[in-house]
């Protein structure tokens, strides 16, 4: 009996876990203020915020 | 004192025996999804190739062209998308900038592309368009699906505003990555003029004079299968204006010709982030539930150890000492 209360334990924290962290979810951000480039960049990343 | 220790790790067991496809199957679906913030900008280049000159009203070879693509998260229409599609959506707007070897305009494409944040299959809303025109995506753009198959996917064309199969065809090593090669090839196609064209040129003027624009392309995409983002990507690409005698002296003419390739410092620059992303979709569907799976193993059999020493016969059992209870005839 005590090890069957122990596995629902160990089951209910998995499953305590798993949902919250997928409800919560990832960070959405922001649209970013660069621009949609018209010119062509030296290099990679080298586009500054609303140029 | 054992049977307390072996109670506690059979709960562990079971907590990361429970993780692993919990991690796998419920949490990965909902979890990895493409975020609707992203920024990405990427050079191609075509060299030596074919392109028209409207000055001279002929074709001349040029050093390069060069094509700037910029895709850039709308994160505001996603929300909006959101309530009505009850899902979570990613909205793209993306211009495709295109200089002639002097940094001169020669054309540009932009489009709007609305697609589902987890699957990235497309969602049909207000917005959906290219170069203005309203458009509905059958096939994917741009991005293939997380955990990408050896299979063909629909893939949408910009120019001809449909959507045609891109087959799988081999896995090849790129970069140190073992990635998916898929190929679509454009058959000649009359596609619309671009809204935006050299010297002020309109749609409207060049269907005045009869010309028609047509185009066929060959799509090389070498797609990362865990995240499903190509690492690099090719074009041979061929656009003619047609019925062109009127203005051009002969019915056919090109107006451009070139093998496009991704600039070697974006292709560096992609397989980098592609690495990175890889390792937490890995993480997710691989390293965890496995490291998990086996940590729960161990554990259990680390309690079921322990129980079974607890209960060994050679052990002393805890006893409480009793006096002998005087005897009395």
């Amino acid at each position: 009996m005590r090890a069957l209360v122990a596995a629902a334990i160990g089951l209910a924290a998995a499953l305590a876990i798993v949902l919250t962290v997928s409800a919560i979810g990832g960070p959405e951000g922001s649209t970013s203020p660069k621009p949609l480039l018209t010119t062509v960049p030296n290099a990679p990343g080298a586009v500054p915020p609303g140029k | 004192m054992r049977r307390k220790a072996s109670l506690i790790l059979l709960a562990l067991a079971v907590f990361f025996a429970a993780l692993s496809p919990l991690l796998r199957w419920y949490a990965f679906p909902r979890l990895a999804k493409v975020p609707p913030s992203q920024y990405q900008e990427t050079v191609l280049e075509a060299k030596n190739a074919t392109l028209l000159d409207y000055k001279q009203f002929k074709s001349v070879t040029v050093p390069k062209v060069t094509i700037v693509q910029t895709l850039k998260g709308n994160v505001e229409e996603s929300r909006k998308i959101e309530k009505t599609a009850g899902k979570d959506v990613v909205v793209w707007d993306s211009l495709t900038y295109v200089l002639d070897d002097k940094g001169q305009f020669v054309s540009k494409n932009p489009e709007r592309y609305i697609f589902d944040a987890h699957s990235q299959a497309p969602v049909h809303a207000t917005g959906e368009m290219v170069d203005g025109d309203p458009v509905k995506r059958d096939g994917i753009e741009f991005k293939w699906p997380f955990l990408t198959e050896k299979r063909d996917y629909e893939y949408f064309d910009a120019q001809s505003r449909t959507s045609a199969p891109i087959h799988y065809k081999g896995t090849v090593a790129f970069h140190g990555l073992k990635v998916y090669y898929f190929e679509q090839t454009i058959p000649w196609t009359r596609v619309p003029f671009p809204k935006a064209m050299p010297l002020g040129v309109t749609p409207e003027v060049a269907k005045q004079t009869g010309l028609t624009r047509w185009y066929s392309t060959k799509r090389m995409f070498w797609v990362d299968p865990v995240t499903g983002g190509p690492v690099n990507g090719e074009e041979i690409h061929q656009e003619e204006l047609r019925n062109a005698t009127a203005l051009f002296g002969q019915d056919k003419i090109t107006a451009f010709s070139g093998h496009v390739k991704m600039r070697e410092d974006y292709v560096d620059h992609t397989v980098a982030l592609i690495k990175k992303n890889r390792t937490l979709i890995l993480l997710l569907t691989s390293y965890l539930p496995w490291g998990f799976l086996g940590l729960g193993t161990a554990l259990l059999a680390l309690s079921l150890w322990l129980e079974a020493r607890s209960r060994r016969p050679g052990t002393p059992a805890p006893t409480t000492r009793t006096e002998p209870e005087p005897v009395s005839a």
